[in-house]
């Protein structure tokens, strides 16, 4: 089944010259960081440096808040302010190319769907038990952003090694504002503090992730700026997703059975055809591009003969699409195995039957 | 509005300037918040005002009692007209029994009335629902005196009031005093409520509706109280009181059992005797007669419907209370013309509660005039109707003299049932018609009801499948086990490998209670390999479950079992069975090279050696090992045998052990780690320190825990069940794992210890991968802690042997 466009993101353009947030002014954000409290050290230590390890009495506090964020209860604000900062000294640590080994299991959007996202950790299995990739999009749309994108940061800090977390275009302070997350963070914190600490996080997220070499894992798609991968490794990622070039295409970019370059009916990134996606596969020694971004009804969709895969793991997307979610296990011997499922159970949350609105297709 | 805010403040500075200064410190402190207090009563935003309410208690403690009935009261009597609705739901919550303490007492409670009484009738049923609770707590501290004076006068006030919620809230503070007035003041009441119920509102129609069912339960109890006065003649009758009865009036009086201590507790806050009222008499019922007619001879079906909960408390008090049944085919007649009524809403609560009423007659009518109603609700038109005769099934059925009628008149309505195209009723029934077993006997299950159980098994709908399944024990008891899986094993199978997870989870769930039933050969030839086909399951819930499940069975079947069962099989190839019939896909292209080889080589490896851990075990099972999900998934379940085989050591140090600590070499970092918290839990276990709350990977469990936890709310029929094996777990009593191991033996275990797993946990403490450092290092600190507290011990005993010479 083909991609479905019923994400319907679109990068609103007109957007730019009345912004939301006053706050929010690109041209000078270390004025913004100076007005906030929790706002922390933005200086970027690539790659020179290396990862810090985690002290005794961290790893205890982190293996508390991921026993209270498993329960879907947010931390406090004082507690998200910690969680980020030690987030962003892991995260400035890794590449715009993070390197990750098999086994690994690949994981698409989220979306604020946590009791979804612990369903998906009863179909994969615990981490650290087993590795996790996620590829961007934890928050927005759904009921529980806050909780999501804490979980799973905290499962970063927790185990840098076992867990890695992309950056999706949701992963921005523009998209945010208008898709959910923002309004959460205000309803659930009273204010924006914890969106904006969130959101200056966002920027360290690593854009792709290389799995043994063989396949490139990425939120959007490709970009006709970039044909290898050396050239995404020499982007310079920290900043708030641009509206064009390299790093915006990388997060909106999707697939397309027209050969070549196409316009986006996003208004941001491109389509790519076939022939592109071979071509490079072919120059960077790749078997597979794995990327999320498409809601599809499968919870996974081949494209291009199997040279892109698709994967979408919020079930029942925006509680009302009816799809399946799936994540991709990759063995050792680069065996992929699909697995799929349904939304979780749970009382108090609208449901619906699992059908697809005609008026959507 | 204005207050004595501004005299307060004058008040404190006035003290401030005041010579004697160790005084007014102290007066001060407790001055200064209050008056913060007081002013955040009157602050403009809402939420402060709100948070300020919250505190009331603080404030009238601080007033003391004789200001804060002075003062306060009347400020609070102004806010409760003049604010919003988010502050009078919390002024309505304050308002109780127990602010009554801080203004001086019970004898003071109706100062609070009047306020109350605006709160009560106001049209936010938040508010009003509140304030009538409160007021309800109030009646349970009032004196007799009081209540005749004060809390009828309110109800009257109320239940004439112009607006319809001061007469809806009126009919929520009857039950307070109905049967704490004598019989006169109780008529009047009744009759304020035939009023009530007759009212041109519907909304008052259906509070009074709601209520009395409770106020009928109420009059029963008053007449048991008088027999249980009658038969006890010697009790002090006159100083007992019923005002400890209140709490019950809201639950379900048919288990209200009235000992003689109820009767003879004196009221905590009122020295004054209340007598006991008369009995209900006449006058009263023919009030409630008349208030049963027009409810269900009402218009509105939300109204009409109400009258089923009347039916049953009226049922209740003449069977019960009265041993008097003459009105029982009055009522029958009224029954019977509710089940047929046109609106669905009232069939709805007819077939809901309708067990509860057919409880009262005779078998005569259940067979002659309920049970074709019962037949004509199955087959109603309307689901949610069908969906509630079918919950009621098993219940009614007990009611029906012979199990002849119930198959001849009723079995063919059940078939229907079974198919129904509506889900949710298909669902409702099987979670039922199991319990038609026991009455049907044998012969009977086994024709007409095992057939149903088999398409039933079969539906499309997991829950309806899963319904079935979780109430097999009770179709057991009656047909016997071997009856059982030779007809539903096959659907059972069957179900094992559904498409839904957790339709196969809740098979999983039930395998340690039908293998306790079917015993250790029948279980092996028939759901052995499956038990183990479920380990390599896709999805990790179900290998997980089926990790749990082999510790249980190993538990019941005990050691031998699971040497020969599990762990030989799960280290050779006789897996790669299981697995196949698992992943068929995986095989088809890995080629036959791979599996001749394989087999070639166990059957050349079980001739020469039987040992299961030779040189050749490698190459052995190389492909299936090379499955990172295969390899973790063993180690998982030899971690889990290992717990469960502590009175069998000698496996664990030669079958367990090795394979474990040849998994330390793995190249996956995730396998290393779970070596090592591993070699933790063999340490603890040999050494009879394991206990569930000790374990090594403790804040991995956490996280699974809770991961799991979402699962309990799923479904509550796999929810009883986890609870169950939760329990299971629990129960490993250390009791039973505390062996007397020989000096010799422990020896040998500290010997192990010391040479293998140490040495192991301490190269695996230097590993490259963080997260395997961290366990590692974590388990190397728990074992070297055991092994010092064994040191200590030895040196004491050496100690110990040593001085006596």
């Amino acid at each position: 089944m083909e991609p479905i466009d019923m994400d319907g993101d679109i990068l609103m353009q007109d957007q730019n010259d009345q912004r939301l947030d006053p706050t929010l002014d690109e041209d000078d954000p270390q004025d913004v960081s100076s007005n906030n409290e929790y706002s922390f050290n933005q200086t970027f230590h690539h790659p020179s440096g290396s990862r810090p390890e985690l002290s005794f009495s961290n790893i205890n506090q982190l293996d508390q808040w991921i026993s209270q964020l498993s329960n879907c209860q947010p931390l406090s604000q004082d507690n998200v302010a910690k969680l980020c900062k030690m987030a962003a000294d892991v995260l400035q640590f890794e590449d715009n190319v993070q390197p990750v080994h098999v086994p690994v299991t690949i994981c698409g959007d989220v979306h604020g769907q946590f009791h979804d996202l612990m369903e998906l950790f009863k179909i994969g299995g615990p981490c650290p038990d087993t590795n996790y990739l996620f590829m961007g999009d934890y928050v927005d749309r759904g009921y529980y952003s806050v909780e999501t994108v804490s979980f799973l940061v905290a499962m970063k800090v927790r185990y840098p090694n076992r867990i890695t977390i992309l950056r999706g275009n949701h992963e921005s302070r523009q998209i945010t504002q208008v898709y959910g997350f923002y309004d959460e963070c205000l309803r659930k914190y009273g204010s924006a503090d914890v969106w904006k600490l969130f959101t200056d996080l966002f920027d360290y997220f690593p854009i792709t992730a290389l799995v043994d070499n063989r396949i490139f894992c990425l939120h959007g798609g490709l970009s006709p700026m970039l044909e290898t991968i050396d050239q995404v490794k020499s982007l310079q990622r920290v900043q708030e997703v641009p509206h064009e070039g390299p790093m915006c295409d990388l997060l909106w970019s999707d697939p397309d059975d027209r050969s070549g370059w196409g316009i986006s009916p996003r208004g941001a990134g491109f389509t790519f055809g076939q022939d592109i996606s071979e071509q490079f596969n072919h120059t960077n020694n790749l078997s597979l591009i794995a990327r999320a971004h498409q809601l599809v009804m499968e919870g996974y969709s081949w494209s291009h003969s199997e040279s892109v895969v698709t994967i979408f793991s919020a079930p029942n997307y925006c509680y009302r699409c009816g799809n399946q979610a799936a994540i991709m296990e990759v063995d050792e011997q680069h065996n992929r195995q699909f697995l799929q499922y349904d939304p979780s159970v749970r009382p108090g949350e609208p449901t619906v039957t699992r059908k697809t609105p005609d008026y959507f297709l | 509005m204005e207050f004595q805010q501004s005299q307060l403040n004058q008040h404190d500075q006035l003290q401030l300037q005041d010579s004697d200064q160790s005084q007014n410190d102290s007066i001060n402190e407790i001055l200064y918040p209050l008056a913060l207090l007081m002013d955040e009563l009157k602050h403009d935003d809402v939420q402060t005002r709100v948070l300020a309410t919250q505190r009331l208690d603080t404030i009238a403690i601080a007033l003391g009692p004789e200001r804060a009935r002075n003062e306060l009261i009347p400020f609070l009597q102004d806010v409760a007209q003049d604010d919003e609705e988010e502050v009078f739901a919390v002024l309505a919550e304050k308002l109780n029994s127990n602010f009554v303490n801080y203004l001086g007492g019970p004898s003071y409670a109706t100062i609070l009335l009047p306020i109350l009484q605006i709160l009560c009738s106001m049209e936010e049923p938040i508010v009003r629902d509140k304030a009538i609770n409160s007021l309800n707590d109030l009646a349970t501290i009032l004196s007799q005196n009081q209540i005749n004076n004060d809390f009828l006068n309110l109800i009257s006030q109320l239940s004439q009031g112009d607006w319809f919620s001061s007469r809806v809230a009126s009919c929520g503070l009857f039950r307070s005093v109905l049967i704490k007035v004598d019989s006169t003041k109780r008529k009047n009441l009744l009759s304020a409520y035939l009023k009530l119920i007759q009212d041109d509102s519907p909304m008052v129609k259906r509070a009074a509706g709601n209520h009395l069912s409770n106020l009928i339960d109420l009059l029963s109890q008053l007449e048991s109280l008088h027999q249980n006065k009658n038969k006890n003649t010697q009790n002090n009758l006159e100083n007992s009181n019923i005002n400890n009865l209140e709490a019950n009036t809201a639950d379900d009086t048919d288990n209200l059992k009235i000992d003689d201590n109820n009767l003879t507790i004196t009221d905590k806050n009122d020295t004054h005797p209340i007598s006991l009222p008369d009995p209900p008499n006449n006058n009263d019922w023919e009030l409630i007669f008349q208030m049963f007619n027009s409810l269900t001879n009402d218009e509105q079906d939300s109204v009409k419907f109400l009258s089923v909960d009347v039916l049953i408390s009226i049922l209740n008090y003449f069977n019960h209370h009265k041993e008097d049944s003459s009105h029982n085919q009055d009522l029958l007649e009224i029954f019977l013309k509710l089940c047929t009524d046109e609106s669905w809403r009232v069939r709805y609560m007819i077939a809901d509660k309708f067990q509860k009423i057919a409880l009262y007659y005779s078998s005569d009518d259940i067979k002659l005039k309920l049970l074709p109603q019962f037949i004509s609700l199955m087959q109603d038109n309307e689901a949610e109707v069908r969906k509630a005769i079918s919950k009621q099934l098993t219940d009614f059925s007990k009611l029906i003299p012979s199990k002849e009628i119930i198959i001849n008149r009723m079995i063919y309505h059940v078939v229907e049932l079974a198919n129904d195209k509506n889900e949710a009723v298909r669902s409702s029934l099987a979670s039922e018609i199991t319990g038609l077993a026991p009455l049907l006997g044998k012969t009977h299950t086994t024709n007409s009801l095992l057939p149903i159980f088999l398409s039933m098994l079969k539906d499309d709908f997991p829950e309806v499948r899963l319904n079935i399944i979780s109430k097999l024990t009770v179709v057991n008891d009656v047909i016997g086990i071997k009856l059982l899986s030779n007809s539903l094993l096959p659907a059972i199978t069957e179900l094992a490998k559904d498409k839904q997870w957790r339709v196969r989870l809740a098979i999983i769930k039930h395998i340690p209670l039908l293998a306790k039933q079917l015993g250790i050969t029948f279980f092996n030839r028939e759901l052995g390999s499956l038990s183990l086909s479920w380990l390599w399951d896709s999805v990790y819930s179900i290998r997980n479950a089926a990790v749990n499940n082999l510790k249980q069975l190993t538990e019941i079947f005990g050691a031998e079992w699971a040497k020969t069962e599990v762990i030989k099989k799960i280290l050779n190839n006789e897996i790669l069975e299981s697995y196949r019939l698992q992943n068929p896909e995986l095989f088809e292209n890995q080629g036959e090279v791979t599996q001749n080889q394989l087999h070639n080589q166990v059957i050349q490896n079980r001739t020469d050696t039987g040992v299961l851990f030779d040189d050749t075990f490698d190459e052995l099972s190389s492909s299936l090992m090379n499955n990172f999900i295969y390899r973790i998934t063993c180690l998982f379940t030899l971690k889990s045998l290992t717990i469960a085989l502590a009175n069998d050591k000698d496996l664990i140090i030669n079958d367990i052990l090795p394979f474990i600590l040849k998994n330390a070499k793995d190249d996956v970092a995730n396998i290393r780690f779970n070596v090592a918290t591993t070699l933790l839990t063999i340490t603890q276990v040999l050494l009879n320190k394991f206990s569930e709350n000790n374990s090594a990977d403790d804040n991995l469990e956490n996280v699974n825990k809770n991961i799991n936890s979402f699962s309990i709310l799923e479904n509550n029929n796999i929810n009883n069940n986890t609870n169950n094996i939760n329990e299971n777990d629990k129960k490993e009593d250390p009791s039973k794992l505390k062996v007397d191991d020989s000096p010799e033996d422990i020896e040998k275990y500290l010997n192990i210890i010391n040479t293998q797993i140490v040495k192991t946990l301490t190269q695996l403490a230097s590993d490259k991968d963080e997260d395997v450092r961290f366990f590692s290092n974590k388990s190397l600190n728990a074992v070297q802690t055991i092994l010092s507290e064994f040191n200590k011990k030895d040196s004491k005993i050496q100690e110990n042997t040593e001085s006596p010479k």
